[in-house]
């Protein structure tokens, strides 16, 4: 991997080749002023190059003889070099010969020296020294990773499809279609069908239109297999599957094929209901009025079929082609979803209809342009604050087949926590809020192109430096931005320790705007928008809620338990960040307990791998039922200890520090 | 068989702060130990008293203003009357009327009461302004300017307010009373955040809020006695200040010590009432570790110095 070495501080770092070398100063803990999120705008985030890697007589190529035009389509030049710009910005032919670069513009492709001239600098920042012994990042997983937690899954879906030959009817072999359909099937190992009533209706002409040639549709459902669907010909190929995570703030969809397991496409969005609620309970409240849930309902099926329809149309397959959705959510999204109403689960002692659901037709809740006799298989929850969402990570994670005590945070709307191992497994909610999805946030948006997800501020000048997904003009921040930010703010003195700003700072950046104190992250001619992207008090003051409400669960679960948080061997970290939640920048806020960046894996969606895998399989979907009826469920909300943990958290990182041994460290630094 | 008795033994100690100038001063908190279990660490200063001076008495029953018939409208003397008369360790004056939604006293007339008030006494001087967010901070500020050299005590400084309140504190060299709504949690962090401005934590002085009999007095009791523990026991240097109770204001605010045997008849005479609701609320609150006792009434003060000596 190409060395990356940035004078004068003289630190070097391994970054893959290809890497932007604004990342790779990010990644180093270099503070160069970045504020266009890295798209080579503002012209600030310049290093001149001192040496690099193939570096020829004569100094750098200039723009003159040079092929990249000065506006022009980036187009690589001169790959022997270590450090190749894309385009220049706007540096004059002067800066550039003199070696000036923007590192936002550059990718590193081999050995380089850069040096950060000091207007890039802006006021000496000490280095902040990352901890070794705990990696700063955790292990990100990989698709290739997440099948080898769950061990064993075969591609052996619920709903299965098998080609038939029957035989063909004479005065000899008189038995009547159905009959011969049956032979058919048990000579293919498919015996003793239930036989859906709708089926027969067309089966005549179905059976003969392809020379008596069909394809049928099962399900097994526990012990019994049914007949759903014939077909006339061979369709098996078209065997579609689809995995849903209804999030309070998001849903997720996946397209499957359930021959191979394999996704082909997936889709996301806002979960439109957040217009009548951003919580679960403002959600019950809305759907006890008038046909409130009817109207929840709707807008939810109308999302699943707008997102379903994106990821088949990006596959080029067919809606028709569907014959199962595997959906996970919390038990309040999983009732609005299906039109069941969740009125009990807000008031004591909390109780929602159902968490382990019967299978559902599709058309039952208005979803009508699927296969006929496709089903929807709800992953089931715990209770009315642990959910399929929640069973469906502890599957994905493998946690409840692990030696290991496991902990599993899904830091999503509520904050669930689970701990345990293939013994045991004890669950809490917490409602952290939806900040961290970038709800409730001034300028919080989603994990996509243009979120703000990176962020460091210099502690002398207090400016930015900030990346952005996909390296667009920043649109506003997602949740690791977010963490980013209240961390570096922390950390630059910017805000006091309960989020409150410093406001004697000798900076532009902190001002009092319209909904009162705010940081400037990006103004708003480097923005992609036509206003400033600020970090606002009333922002921070829902981060450290958030924030303080998931420490506070983690620990009250560790201490109902009995264990300590040195104990746990493994923790896998769930929910929609984009692919850059610094684990230590969660500590620094007091989010995690101090734990060792090598026991932490980030799952990503967890709930969405876990409806993917009950929907490949009908045995992880059994297990999901298994899953759900051995959490032990802990109430927080009748737990007085949890709301003395969680004033203690409203603080940075918290109350007390000294639990944060690598914190102290770092403010004795700043 | 003789008995041995178990004894405690602690790593912490309570931070020893001064108050006051030259002859007049006087130290509170220093001790190992909890409250007057003198057998299992020291306790170098007793709890002191700290009299009520007000510049307004307007809603006082006629027992309450008793005592001080012949100062109440001069709060100089009222001082010096609690100095010289009933020998008080301190002076608390009450900023009573600067309150915006009161009188709404000027912050420069507040700072001249104060002035006057610190020329008639030798003792130490706490100044609690009205408990309003805003008002205190210009209030404060003035006060800790025009008493800059005799180390008083200013306060509340709550979390809303504290950066204004301390920093007055720290420029005119005063201790600052960090108020925290009956929470142990915001207690520590309203001394961290303090001291993270500058204030050095020898210069603090806790006040946990505090809830008369009947009126919350167990919240306060359990608060302050886990401050103390954790003091003490997990030696934490963020919890480890002198407890002041701002009991006078809350005792006398209760119904049981302001109404009168005409709406009242069978509750028994209402001086004896009020004085023993006072003295009760004290002395709970000693013996849950309060270093500084705000009180009002002489004889209820005489009460607890009773029970002061005869413990220690
Ligand atoms: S030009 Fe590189 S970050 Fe703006």
């Amino acid at each position: 991997m190409p060395k990356v070495t940035f004078l004068p501080d003289n630190i070097t770092v391994e970054v893959a080749q290809g890497e932007n070398l604004l990342r790779a100063a990010m990644a180093a803990e270099v503070h160069i002023s970045a504020t266009c999120g890295g798209r080579g705008v503002c012209g600030k985030c310049r290093v001149i190059v001192e040496d690099s890697e193939g570096w020829r007589e004569g100094g750098l190529p200039s723009r003159a003889n040079s092929k990249v035009e000065h506006d022009g389509n980036p187009q690589r030049q001169d790959p022997e070099l270590g450090l190749i710009s894309n385009s220049y910005g706007n540096l004059t032919e002067e800066e550039i010969q003199k070696g000036y670069r923007l590192a936002c513009l550059c990718t590193v492709e081999g050995d380089v020296t850069v040096r950060i001239p000091v207007e890039a600098r802006r006021g000496e920042r000490e280095v902040l020294e990352r901890l070794k012994e705990a990696a700063a990042y955790g292990v990100m997983l990989t698709e290739e990773d997440v099948a080898s937690l769950v061990k064993g899954v075969t591609v052996d879906p619920a709903v299965k499809k098998v080609y038939l030959e029957v035989a063909k009817p004479d005065l000899a072999n008189n038995a009547d279609d159905l009959t011969r359909l049956r032979q058919a099937a048990k000579a293919a190992g498919y015996k003793e069908l239930e036989v859906d009533f709708l089926t027969l209706t067309n089966l005549s002409e179905v059976l003969r239109e392809q020379d008596f040639k069909v394809t049928a549709t099962f399900l097994k459902d526990h012990h019994n297999l049914h007949l759903v669907r014939v077909e006339p010909g061979d369709t098996t190929k078209s065997n579609l599957g689809v995995a849903f995570d209804i999030g309070t703030t998001t849903l997720f969809v996946q397209l499957l094929d359930l021959n191979t397991g394999e996704a082909l496409s997936s889709a996301s969005d806002y979960n439109p209901q957040i217009s009548f609620g951003e919580d679960v309970i403002t959600r019950i409240i809305y759907s006890l009025k008038g046909d409130g849930l009817k109207k929840l309902q709707e807008t939810a099926t109308k999302a699943f079929m707008k997102l379903a329809t994106e990821a088949l149309e990006k596959a080029k397959r067919k809606s028709e082609e569907i014959s199962l959705v595997s959906a996970a959510g919390n038990t309040t999204m999983a009732h609005l979803f299906l039109g069941v109403s969740p009125k009990n689960i807000r008031q004591e002692p909390y109780i929602p209809v159902v968490t382990h659901w019967p299978h559902i037709r599709p058309q039952e809740i208005g979803i009508s342009n699927l296969a006929s006799g496709s089903q929807v298989f709800m992953v089931p929850g715990r209770a009315s604050y642990v959910g399929g969402d929640i069973t469906a990570g502890v599957l994905a994670s493998g946690m409840y087949n692990s030696d290991k005590l496991t902990l599993y945070i899904d830091v999503g709307t509520n904050g669930e926590i689970v701990l345990g191992n293939k013994e045991w497994l004890m669950t809490c909610a917490c409602s952290a809020g939806p900040a961290f999805e970038g709800g409730s946030i001034k300028h919080g948006m989603r994990a996509t192109i243009g979120a703000i997800e990176q962020v460091r501020i210099n502690w002398e000048d207090h400016e930015p430096m900030i990346l952005t997904i996909g390296n667009k003009p920043p649109a506003g921040l997602c949740g690791s931005g977010l963490i980013d930010s209240l961390a570096e703010l922390f950390l630059a003195k910017v805000i006091d320790p309960r989020g409150k700003f410093h406001k004697n700072l000798e900076t532009k950046r902190v001002r009092e705007g319209k909904s009162g104190w705010e940081y400037v992250l990006a103004e708003k001619e480097m923005a992609a928008t036509d206003y400033d992207i600020t970090i606002t008090e009333v922002d921070i003051d829902n981060l450290m809620r958030a924030k303080a409400a998931v420490y506070a669960g983690i620990t009250t679960l560790l201490d109902n338990v009995g264990v300590g948080v040195d104990q746990v061997e493994e923790f896998f970290i769930a929910g929609g960040f984009g692919h850059y939640l610094e684990l230590d920048k969660a500590i620094i806020i007091g989010m995690f307990p101090q734990i060792e960046g090598s026991k932490v894996k980030f799952l990503g969606n967890g709930s969405l791998m876990g409806a993917r895998l009950a929907a490949i399989s009908a045995e992880m979907a059994d297990i999901t039922h298994q899953i759900a009826n051995k959490m032990t469920y802990l109430e927080l909300s009748v737990d007085p200890a949890f709301m003395e943990r969680y004033t203690a958290a409203l603080f940075l990182p918290h109350t007390e520090v000294s639990r944060f041994p690598m914190v102290e460290k770092l403010m004795l630094q700043s | 068989m003789p008995v041995e008795t178990v004894k405690e033994t602690y790593t912490g100690k309570v931070r020893e702060v001064v108050l006051g100038s030259g002859e007049g001063e006087v130290k509170v908190g220093g001790q190992t130990t909890m409250p007057f279990y003198t057998f299992e660490g020291d306790m170098p200063n007793k709890p002191k008293i700290a009299m009520e001076v007000y510049d307004e008495t307007e809603e006082w029953s006629d027992w309450a203003k008793e005592p001080f018939a012949d100062v109440i409208d001069d709060p100089p003397s009222w001082a010096k009357k609690c100095q010289d008369t009933y020998k008080t360790d301190m002076v608390t004056l009450q900023l009573r009327s600067t309150d915006p939604n009161g009188s709404n006293t000027s912050a420069d007339d507040a700072a001249e009461t104060t002035k006057k008030v610190l020329d008639a006494i030798d003792i130490p001087l706490i100044v609690m302004g009205s408990g309003n967010i805003e008002k205190d901070q210009e209030v404060l500020k003035k006060v800790a300017e025009v008493a800059h050299g005799k180390n008083i005590a200013i306060g509340p400084a709550q979390e809303d307010n504290y950066k204004a309140i301390a920093a007055a504190a720290m420029a005119y060299n005063h201790k600052v009373i960090a108020q925290s709504p009956v929470d142990i949690n915001i207690a520590k962090q309203l001394n961290i955040l303090i001291t993270q401005l500058g204030v050095s934590a020898d210069n603090i002085i806790m006040d946990p809020t505090t809830g008369a009999l009947g009126y919350g007095l167990e919240y306060t009791y359990t608060i302050m006695e886990r401050l103390r523990l954790a003091a003490l026991q997990q030696n934490d240097d963020m919890t480890n200040m002198p407890i002041i109770c701002d009991l006078g204001l809350e005792t006398w605010k209760t119904k049981e010590a302001k109404v009168g045997v005409d709406e009242e008849p069978t509750w028994g005479d209402p001086k004896t009432r009020a004085i023993t609701w006072e003295a009760v609320t004290a002395n709970s609150l000693m013996m849950a570790g309060a270093d500084i006792l705000v009180m009002r009434h002489p004889e209820a003060i005489k009460l607890v110095r009773n029970i002061i000596d005869s413990l220690s």
